[in-house]
């Protein structure tokens, strides 16, 4: 069974084509990344997986349900967890209260069982030891992590990733993709957005190049990034990892 | 006019003056407190944007109940709450109960600021960053839990300034029901002039009490600011201080 399967998606902001007919799969324990220019449909394809926007055609069929045909869009959303940009951590609650609110609102953990939850994975990211700072005091990438162990605390099957590292300065960067790296080791399933092309190189299964809302290429990161068959693949990478040296 | 005076008569009739003092804060306090739940209650309907996946039932729905918030912001906010005290004490006392003033008063205040609140609310809702309540969503959690533990508290927290400035607003504005002749400072401080025939003297106390509550109301409700930011104040991060030299190394970090 496919964890993600798309197929035909297609979607619009008005006269905008951002999601042009895209099909791909997602199997479990996979890690798969998309790259592309920004402005290629990446994090619009991203936010369709987590009903953050909806598709105008086509369909999206995650952990065996048609997207379209749910019933509980939140029961849905709280096994696939997502990882922003911008963090978007609960401002008004500490490391730890952002780690516990949805697991005692949402599965309904006691406050003992949820704040031990929160402090492994917190433990996990690094994070533990500022269970009681509030966001506004943290750097970016602690931020990020904590973001990261807030999702994890969800115990999603798949974790969606939106360009983590895109609002972080450089020297945080290394810390949040050591962090995903793990996961990726530990055979989570996910999708990553993002523009670390050594990064995805390293840790993904497979590469899903996108451009101007179409999937122009995919395969295996040796393939992608020593053969690419495209020429607009060969261009945009040649492009960004000139830049990464 | 004398300070001499005013002194006499602020001695002389303190029962009075603490009497009307009594049933102004109550008024002024039981008013914004209410104002503010019908407020939350109110602003947080309106912000509050039905899902895609809603029913066309239930947007429809939401829209009516839109535009009769809408009206109620409208009708409290464009009329003098003078003319809503004795229009709506009347209405009531003659059709449907015979309520007693104080109820009323309170009654009336309270939907008034309700109104004034209502808008506070939810531009401080309006406000709040959309990641906010998108990382909540993603998380499995309901709009209502997200609006309840995520976004309320936070928007509550950036409008208390606004929500603060109502209940000093309200302690000065109770003075307009003395008109359905509760015995608020205003109302007592009528009888206090008519009895001792010195309307500069006993007007001027009534000024300064006004001034002591409004004054003593915003020192604590900046206190209780103060508070609340406390967890927000934010030390130096690295992450801005040190970018411009991190951007140098930036070629072994990822690699």
């Amino acid at each position: 069974m496919s964890m993600i399967e798309i197929r035909n998606v297609r979607k619009g902001f008005g006269a905008l084509n951002v999601l042009d007919d895209i099909s791909f799969t997602v199997e479990k324990g996979e890690t798969v990344c998309l790259i592309g220019a920004s402005g290629s449909g990446k994090s619009t394809l991203l936010r369709c997986i987590n009903l953050l926007e909806e598709v105008d055609g086509g369909t999206i069929r995650v952990l065996d349900q048609d997207l379209s045909e749910l019933t509980d869009v939140n029961a849905y959303r709280r096994r696939v967890g997502m990882v922003f940009q911008q963090f978007n951590l609960f401002e008004n609650r500490n490391v730890l209260e952002n780690c516990t609110v949805a697991q005692r609102k949402v599965l309904k953990r006691d406050r003992k069982e949820a704040e031990e939850i929160a402090l492994i994975q917190l433990e996990k990211v690094g994070m533990a030891g500022f269970r009681n700072a509030y966001p506004s005091t943290l750097s970016g990438g602690q931020k990020q992590r904590v973001a990261i162990a807030r999702a994890l605390c969800m115990d999603p099957e798949i974790l969606l990733f939106d360009e983590p590292t895109s609002a972080l300065d450089p020297e945080m960067v290394g810390e949040v993709l050591n962090v995903i790296r793990e996961l990726s080791n530990e055979d989570m399933t996910m999708v990553i957005v993002t523009h670390e092309m050594n990064f995805a190189r390293d840790v993904a299964d497979r590469i899903v190049f996108m451009d101007r809302g179409i999937i122009l290429e995919e395969g295996s990161p040796k393939q992608i990034f020593d053969h690419p068959k495209n020429e607009r693949t060969a261009q945009f990478l040649s492009r960004v990892l000139d830049r990464d040296i | 006019m004398s300070f001499q005076k005013c002194l006499e008569i602020l001695v002389c009739y303190l029962p009075s003056f603490l009497l009307g003092i009594r049933t102004t804060l109550l008024v002024a306090f039981s008013g914004t407190l209410f104002g503010l739940l019908i407020g939350l209650i109110v602003g947080g309907i309106r912000a509050i944007r039905p899902d895609r996946t809603a029913s066309r039932g239930k947007r429809r729905m939401k829209k009516i109940l839109d535009i009769l918030l809408r009206i109620y912001i409208e009708v409290f906010r464009g009329t003098p709450m003078m003319v809503q005290a004795v229009f709506i004490y009347y209405l009531v006392y003659s059709n449907i109960v015979r309520w007693d003033k104080m109820t009323a008063a309170i009654f009336v205040i309270s939907i008034n600021t309700g109104a004034y609140m209502a808008e506070i609310v939810r531009s401080g809702i309006q406000a709040i960053d959309k990641g906010q309540n998108e990382a909540a969503r993603s998380l499995g959690m309901s709009s209502f839990q997200t609006m309840e533990s995520v976004i309320l508290p936070q928007a509550i927290r950036n409008a208390f300034p606004a929500i603060g400035n109502e209940l000093i607003v309200n302690i000065k504005d109770s003075s307009v029901l003395m008109i359905i002749s509760i015995t608020e400072l205003m109302f007592q401080s009528n009888s206090i002039a008519g009895t001792t025939y010195r309307f500069t003297e006993t007007y001027f106390v009534t000024a300064m009490i006004y001034l002591f509550l409004t004054g003593t109301s915003s020192i604590v409700l900046g206190w209780i600011e103060r508070k609340m930011n406390h967890t927000r104040t934010s030390i130096p991060q690295s992450d801005t201080t040190f970018s411009s030299i991190s951007l140098a190394s930036k070629g072994g970090e990822d690699s």
